[in-house]
């Protein structure tokens, strides 16, 4: 009796967990789709064409032969080391300096806290267009309100070309990067930061501890996972800087700027080579693969 | 008798409509050429379409320079064309022509209108394989502009011959020289090098300055190898270095038109008919265009060309096919219209129509009507058009930037004589 009994709740679980597991597939199914149909299926196409010489009118395969062009080509090559410069530099600082002003503004007012809040995220939600333009207007060489500052307090002697010099250049980009990527973290960090378990840094500041010992023992490990995700995000975006440099330099002056999204689109877009532009792709999926794969790890380590 | 013939007359008058008596539509895609990039403008034109061919239906989708190959390319690769594209034979004859995305129009260049559109026209609509992929509306001749004030500021004006508005490469040399020690402007002229906006107008400059040419006479080679553009360029180099001509890798030809008429620059390589019209409003006080052409060292240029005209997508689709043909007869060959469709992009007609700017708003344009005697030829078609579009800044930038000029054109020319 109480065997037929436990069968029959048994069964009936199973038949609700069969429900449940139904219920979700359907409402994963459009998202599932989605993800399917834009992603994955492209990817698959990627890396099918990157095998071809598929420009608008040939499609046959050549084999591993874009690889081996891309790896001699000397400008995939300089975009290559651009676009690590962009990585190595900006992740850091993005980082940094989100969680320095996260950290002060967590602190405020709610009212002064979402004032910062909506200054920092400003760029983010502007137009990528708008920000271009207003850039290219304070470095414009002529009438850039950056030169006239710069002379009027000393800092240099004449007008900077400063998307017009090679020296110049790629930092002037890593600088706009910069303002247009720093909204998200600054705003995850303030979650972050305000999520901290409270009882916590009360009884660290109780036992003695400083500010800086209590921020880096205590808060630190407990916003590991944010400092995780902001790290991934902002590495993955740096990577792929491509209307800044599309809508400011194209690439130049003598390659200075190239990255490798933007050298994809010149070869994909205005060369029609399709198939070399997806071999870039891949490699490019690669790199920022390990890239992640090795932040995921140090990540692991440091909160372990 | 009379009734008959009345009869057969109206018949006559609505053949074409009853050619096509079920209801299509097209699409149109069009570039920016003069006001062809005016909702407004290109609203009436169709209108005056519509009113003949009531059953046909254009929808317009207007793209620029900047997207616009873009868009294009995606659809083709999308198989989602337009019916009808309205830009120039480097896109239409020489890219999308040549690679089959594009559908014959001969039949067109046998009409009366189009007999008689000039030859040299006519042959830069032709691809390769002989078959038409653009029918011609406009041409125009690209020119270059100087700030007369500026000029007369600093005594410059008499290196100019106003009766034929051209000048020699000594005369440039030494204008530059004059509006640099006068300071009119901040700047005299800027070798712009940023992209590819505006570049006919660097070319231009190099290959005039000691009539050289930008590729060989069937446009199938570059030439900037040859001793004429080298020198060219030595020259050019040599005036940055000295400080009288500026050149700059951070913009391109658009940004070298705003600082002219901000009265930053005495002078801008890139000008044409159209962009004088529509640069008017944005005038400072201190700025009074004058249209010029390249200058060379025997005084005689050979100025680059735009061909605008119509062509049409392979969509498969005869019916609208052929209803993309009867748009582009009326908006080319109508006697009517054409005069219109060709006054809308402020440039000059491709076959003899006689002056439609004369007692009109841009009444100005017909001055640039004197420049189409110098018209060099379309080399824009030459092979491997959209790589040498790319490898041309980049050659000026390295060569701003220092580069020996023969060894940096060697680099040029191995990797777009391909």
């Amino acid at each position: 009796m109480i065997m037929a009994q436990t069968a029959a709740i048994s069964q009936g679980m199973k038949a609700a967990r069969r429900r449940e597991n139904i219920a979700a597939y359907i409402f994963m199914a459009p998202s599932l789709l989605f993800f399917l149909g834009f992603v994955v299926f492209p990817m698959g196409m990627c890396l099918v064409t990157s095998f071809f010489n598929y420009t608008m009118s040939d499609f046959s395969f050549v084999g591993l032969a874009n690889y081996q062009e891309m790896f001699g080509d000397a400008i995939f090559i300089r975009a290559l080391i651009n676009t690590i410069i962009i990585v190595v530099v900006s992740v850091p600082i993005t980082c940094m300096f989100s969680l320095w002003v996260a950290s002060i503004i967590y602190k405020m007012r709610q009212v002064n806290t979402s004032f910062f809040r909506c200054v920092f995220y400003l760029p983010v939600v502007t137009g990528s267009v708008a920000v271009t333009v207003v850039w290219k207007w304070i470095f414009n060489n002529y009438t850039g309100v950056l030169n006239y500052l710069a002379k009027n307090l000393g800092l240099i002697a004449k007008n900077v070309n400063w998307l017009g010099d090679p020296n110049t250049a790629l930092w002037c980009i890593i600088t706009i990067l910069l303002t247009t990527s720093v909204g998200q973290p600054i705003v995850l960090y303030v979650s972050a930061l305000a999520n901290v378990d409270h009882s916590l840094v009360e009884a660290a500041s109780v036992d003695g501890a400083t500010s800086m010992q209590t921020f880096w023992r205590i808060k630190w490990p407990q916003i590991m996972p944010t400092t995780l995700y902001i790290l991934v995000i902002t590495t993955i975006n740096s990577f792929q800087c491509f209307a800044l440099i599309q809508l400011l330099t194209s690439g130049g002056p003598n390659n200075s700027t190239q990255t490798i999204m933007y050298y994809i689109y010149y070869e994909a877009f205005k060369l029609n080579r399709y198939g070399y532009g997806s071999a870039m792709g891949i490699i490019l999926a690669i790199i920022i693969a390990l890239f992640s794969a090795i932040q995921f790890r140090l990540a692991k380590t440091d909160n372990g | 008798m009379k009734k008959l013939l009345a009869l057969l007359l109206c018949l006559m008058l609505a053949l074409p409509v009853f050619a096509l008596a079920e209801d299509v539509e097209i699409t149109l895609w069009t570039y920016p050429i003069g006001s062809w990039g005016n909702q407004e403008t290109v609203d009436a034109l169709i209108a005056d379409f519509n009113a003949a061919y009531p059953n046909i239906k254009v929808k317009v989708q207007f793209i620029d320079y900047q997207t616009g190959d873009d868009q294009v390319t995606t659809a083709i690769e999308a198989k989602t064309t337009p019916d009808i594209i309205f830009e120039g034979p480097e896109r239409l004859v020489a890219n999308w022509g040549a690679k089959g995305k594009m559908l014959d129009l001969t039949d067109l260049f046998e009409t009366e209108a189009g007999k008689a559109i000039y030859e040299t026209v006519a042959g830069s609509c032709k691809g390769a394989d002989g078959k038409y992929y653009e029918y011609p509306l406009c041409m125009t001749t690209h020119c270059m502009v100087i700030n007369k004030k500026a000029f007369e500021a600093a005594d410059a004006m008499k290196y100019i011959d106003e009766t034929t508005r051209t000048w020699t490469t000594e005369g440039f040399e030494a204008a530059c020289r004059a509006l640099t020690e006068n300071g009119f402007c901040p700047v005299t002229g800027i070798v712009y090098c940023g992209g590819q906006g505006g570049d006919q107008g660097t070319r231009a400059l190099v290959y005039n300055l000691y009539s050289g040419h930008f590729t060989n006479e069937g446009f199938t080679v570059y030439t900037m190898d040859s001793e004429e553009n080298i020198k060219g360029l030595e020259k050019l180099q040599a005036m940055v270095a000295e400080g009288i001509l500026a050149d700059d890798p951070g913009i391109v030809a658009g940004d070298a038109i705003s600082l002219f008429c901000n009265g930053t620059a005495s002078m801008c390589f890139c000008w044409n008919a159209a962009l004088d019209s529509n640069n008017r409003a944005t005038l400072a006080e201190n700025v009074e265009p004058y249209a010029v052409a390249f200058p060379s060292d025997d005084g005689v240029p050979a100025l680059d060309g735009g061909i605008w005209g119509f062509g049409i997508f392979d969509n498969g689709d005869e019916a609208k096919a052929a209803a993309a043909k009867e748009f582009i007869k009326f908006m080319c060959n109508d006697d009517a219209q054409a005069p219109k469709s060709v006054y809308a992009t402020g440039y000059f007609a491709t076959r003899p129509m006689g002056d439609i700017y004369t007692g009109t708003e841009k009444e100005g344009n017909t001055a640039y009507d004197a420049f189409s005697p110098y018209f060099g030829g379309y080399y824009q078609i030459a092979p491997n058009w959209a790589n040498q579009r790319t490898e041309w800044w980049n050659l000026l930038q390295r060569i701003f930037a220092g580069g020996n000029v023969a060894e940096e054109v060697a680099v040029y020319i191995s990797k777009t004589n391909l």
